[in-house]
């Protein structure tokens, strides 16, 4: 459950949603995607009421999501994996076509090749370590080519070293493509490092939507301060 | 819950009481009953009975085994083998169409989709729910004693099991990966063929294959309205009173289906 609040993001801004597990983090990812619709009030996307478009085509144009989970199809290889961010612009002769002579081939390697996993184009989905799959969801993001770009929790359990390669990569396929990016994040390190803005979240209620620099000890123990008045444990 | 204290509290039962307890009695009560229905005087079994049964069994160990007979199991196995196949071959050309209509995933409109769901289910409980034997008796009187007759046979109930677990495997899959599917732009057809179908397809491969295994004793069994296969050769074996030949046959289809189910365990840990 989420509180009223009001919040708006520039075209190539980079938000970091921060706050504790349960905050409201991914339900409002979700409802940015169109996955879910809020009980009030609406969501505008480049100037576009997010309720009145049909999911499909003109909403994969807009928003791309890579999931906490990656979320891909485990019997498929990773690059009709990657190639389903094309499903939206494909026919639907050419997307069964596809299934067995992959179309837009060479865009799907590019992008495999972009985030690090080419050699593992013809590995299924299911047969690859964590690591990777997060890889192949951003090169089917990279595919897919949205102006918005969601990230549900890219870093949650992983080494510090791998959330900075991960988020370093995030950054830079989004900088390149001059896609905004949004993610969830529970480091206030890394969203200090890679973000420019961040919004704190507390048991659904919005706490504070500051540049990064600003953010101080002090917001963040209150954001994450355990048994508040308001806490839900 | 919180909420279940306003309630008002239902007057404490005796234990025994509890329906599935008086039914479990109920049950037991009918057994016992049962057991005295039963004339022991005569003995259960006739006379000759027991000598018989062990007859049956003893020839188990002592299968005749010539050169003529094994070439005559081995063509007759093939007759079973193939009747099995082209039926299961006619099922699957029944059952992945209609297992995907039913299943109600091909499109994103409700009540489109419930009018064909409908329709198609209850297209596929009529295959299913009349037994391949009767079907052969029917298309025997139609067509004669042809393996045409025997496949369709075949074919239609078994179309009709493999269409209704299809649609269950197809509607059960997991969600988020055709979520993100969805979230690429992809339309209900295609997460269809890009999300439900690779994730289904292993259970219903293996589903399958467990159908062409019971689908060899079908053929053997159908070999019995005399179309020949193993079933025909052991029905004319116990006509005989030859248990020794009638167990040769019998083994060959104990193998047969030992090497079917070696073989899709193969396939499916290729898949895995």
């Amino acid at each position: 459950m989420l509180a009223p609040f009001d919040l708006s993001i520039e075209p190539g801004e980079r938000v970091a949603m921060i706050g504790p597990s349960g905050a409201g983090k991914t339900t409002l990812l979700r409802m940015i995607a169109g996955a879910i619709e809020p009980s009030s009030g609406t969501i505008h996307l480049h100037g576009r009421a997010l309720a009145r478009m049909r999911p499909g085509r003109d909403l994969a144009r807009l928003v791309g999501m890579v999931a906490q989970q990656f979320d891909l199809v485990p019997n498929l290889s990773a690059l009709h994996n990657t190639l389903a961010g094309r499903l939206g612009e494909w026919g639907v002769a050419r997307s069964l076509v596809s299934l067995v002579w992959p179309s837009d081939r060479a865009q799907g390697l590019a992008a495999l090749a972009r985030v690090g996993v080419q050699d593992l184009a013809y590995q299924r989905a299911g047969r690859l370590s964590g690591g990777e799959q997060q890889r192949v969801a951003i090169a089917r993001l990279l595919v897919q080519d949205p102006r918005i770009a969601l990230a549900d929790e890219p870093v949650a359990s992983l080494d510090p070293a791998r959330a900075d390669e991960v988020l370093r990569l995030l950054v830079a396929v989004t900088e390149e493509a001059r896609e905004t990016l949004i993610a969830s994040i529970h480091t206030v390190e890394l969203a200090k490092r890679y973000f420019g803005r961040a919004v704190g979240f507390r048991n659904g209620v919005m706490q504070f939507d500051l540049p990064t620099a600003q953010l101080t000890n002090e917001r963040l123990d209150a954001l994450y301060e355990l048994g508040g008045r308001d806490s839900a444990l | 819950m919180r909420s279940s204290a306003a309630l008002p509290q239902l007057p404490a039962q005796p234990r025994w009481l509890e329906s599935r307890r008086v039914l479990t009695l109920i049950l037991l009560g009918a057994l016992v009953l049962s057991l005295f229905a039963v004339d022991w005087s005569s003995g259960v079994l006739h006379p000759r009975g027991l000598a018989a049964i062990g007859d049956i069994f003893g020839a188990a160990f002592r299968p005749e085994l010539s050169l003529e007979l094994a070439g005559k199991a081995i063509t007759s196995a093939w007759r079973t083998v193939a009747y099995a196949v082209a039926g299961l071959t006619v099922a699957l050309a029944i059952g992945m169409p209609l297992g995907a209509v039913a299943s109600g995933t091909l499109t994103g409109s409700r009540t489109a989709s419930a009018i064909n769901v409908g329709l198609v289910r209850g297209l596929l409980a009529f295959f299913r729910s009349i037994h391949e034997l009767v079907w052969a008796l029917v298309f025997v009187a139609a067509l004669g004693l042809s393996p045409i007759a025997a496949v369709l046979a075949l074919g239609i109930p078994y179309g009709g099991m493999l269409g209704r677990i299809y649609a269950e495997l197809l509607q059960d899959v997991p969600q988020p990966p055709l979520e993100s599917l969805r979230r690429a732009g992809a339309s209900e057809w295609r997460v269809f063929w890009y999300g439900r179908l690779p994730m289904a397809l292993p259970d219903m491969l293996s589903y399958t294959f467990y159908r062409l295994e019971c689908g060899i004793r079908s053929a053997a069994i159908l070999s019995w309205v005399g179309l020949g296969g193993l079933g025909f050769q052991i029905q004319i074996a116990l006509a005989d009173l030859a248990y020794g030949r009638a167990w040769t046959f019998l083994w060959a289809l104990v193998i047969l289906v030992l090497l079917v189910d070696q073989w899709s365990t193969q396939v499916r840990r290729r898949l895995a």
